[in-house]
């Protein structure tokens, strides 16, 4: 990576944009209460790449909806710059890990569904933004292709052109390559995050839930480590690894271990 | 608007000889991924070794190397996988990289025979395509349905991707592209 944005991720400023203060969830189960998130903290700053790992079914993905405004904390607060995030707003967009596509609408409606609730836009910019996101995203020419019509990667360009469109300053992605087989991911991961961190997006940082660690190191800034169920965060660490990051390099492999240690 | 039997009506004398056919579920995302695995590791690599760094299992990799060959884009020589100078040319692209391939593609079923038939008329569905490609023997799957579906989705990902076509989802018709 060579432009600006890419130098400015790996000497990041550390404006918070997203801060998650003691955030805990509870749900009740048959009278008793049963914890899924305990005073979970972390701050996602400018121009950063933040990754959430930690064992399945631990809550990565409940806790990154509740830094979306889609599901309330029991306690604790998320905040977009200083206000608390209590609900969804535009500045932050989310790609979900099995693409969410209305089947029965095209490529061109599924994003432009993403902006139906924008009444600062007219139709004309509603419709320029999703066409433009879609090439973006590099479905040029798909416009009027419906969802069972494309391919799995095809789909989750679909989801991320639907994020892009609302030209959001934060990234929420939960496990978006994990539907995808691996050189589709292989693929989809390098263009992405091409895309991401391009001088023109307007997106000043990612949140990116993953179990796969290799993917972990290969794109992340900073990793937050989160424990079995009920999760704590058990680590967080701060990867300093030149870009693009060598995959064979020793360097690399020990990074892995270190996430695996904390996994552990 | 002419027929498929005029179209190809005094064709090349090639029309019934063997034609590259793309495999069926390969998609440009894992010959993508399958380039930019290879360059990474050095431009050339054993097949099985290559499965190993993927996870994959080899069955899984060899029509990805299949459609990878058919494009140009590496050669095998008993095994070993090597980065043609167009498949460096292509991994060095970052963007509408798969644009690249339009005119390889123009030669590999169900790919040409599409090209031909939206050269003549103003638009085209996959049935059409489907049928010619049956009349010279060229089918994926021996059960039409399922044929029609692997045609269908070729079509779709490949010559829309590479710009080769445009379709219309509405209407099912193809289109040959500016």
């Amino acid at each position: 990576m060579t432009d600006a944005k890419s130098q400015a991720m790996q000497s990041a400023s550390l404006t918070p944009i997203i801060t998650v203060d003691k955030v805990s969830l509870d749900f009740t189960k048959e009278k008793e209460l049963m914890p899924v998130l305990v005073e979970v903290s972390l701050v996602a700053p400018k121009d950063q790449f933040v990754m959430i790992t930690g064992p399945s079914g631990c809550g990565k993905s409940t806790l990154l909806r509740i830094i979306a405004g889609l599901t309330p904390a029991s306690s604790g607060v998320v905040k977009f710059r200083e206000e608390p995030v209590t609900k969804p707003r535009n500045e932050i967009a989310m790609v979900f890990q099995n693409f969410v596509l209305l089947p029965w609408k095209t490529s061109l409606e599924n994003v432009m569904f993403g902006l139906l609730a924008r009444k600062d836009l007219t139709d004309q910019e509603k419709l320029a933004r999703a066409t433009q996101a879609l090439d973006d995203a590099g479905l040029r020419g798909f416009e009027t292709v419906y969802p069972g019509e494309l391919s799995g990667g095809m789909k989750q360009r679909v989801g991320v052109a639907r994020a892009l469109a609302l030209a959001p300053q934060v990234l929420l992605m939960d496990e978006p390559f994990s539907s995808l087989d691996d050189l589709t991911a292989e693929n989809l991961r390098r263009e992405i995050y091409s895309l991401l961190i391009s001088s023109s997006s307007p997106i000043q940082s990612v949140i990116m839930v993953s179990h796969n660690v290799e993917e972990i190191i290969e794109l992340a800034d900073k990793v937050v480590v989160l424990s079995a169920r009920p999760a704590r965060v058990v680590g967080e660490l701060k990867i300093d690894l030149p870009r693009p990051r060598d995959k064979k390099s020793k360097e690399f492999f020990d990074w892995v271990d270190r996430v695996y240690a904390l996994l552990a | 608007m002419p027929d498929t039997a005029e179209i190809f009506k005094g064709g090349s004398e090639d029309r019934f000889s063997h034609r590259p056919m793309m495999p069926a579920n390969v998609r440009a995302g894992q010959v993508i991924g399958l380039v930019e695995v290879t360059g990474g590791l050095g431009s050339k690599i054993d097949a099985s070794q290559l499965a190993d760094e993927l996870g994959e299992d080899i069955a899984v990799l060899l029509p990805i190397l299949e459609a990878a060959e058919l494009l140009g884009l590496v050669v095998t020589n008993k095994g070993e996988v090597t980065l043609t100078e167009f498949g460096h040319k292509f991994q060095k692209t970052l963007k509408n990289k798969v644009r690249l391939l339009r005119d390889k593609l123009a030669e590999i079923e169900p790919f040409r025979t599409a090209l031909v038939i939206a050269s003549h008329r103003r638009d085209v569905n996959t049935e059409d395509i489907v049928e010619e490609l049956e009349t010279e023997g060229i089918r994926w799957h021996h059960q039409r349905d399922i044929n029609y579906s692997l045609v269908q989705a070729l079509l779709i990902h490949w010559a829309l991707y590479s710009g080769m076509l445009t379709y219309d989802g509405r209407t099912g018709k193809f289109k040959r592209a500016a």
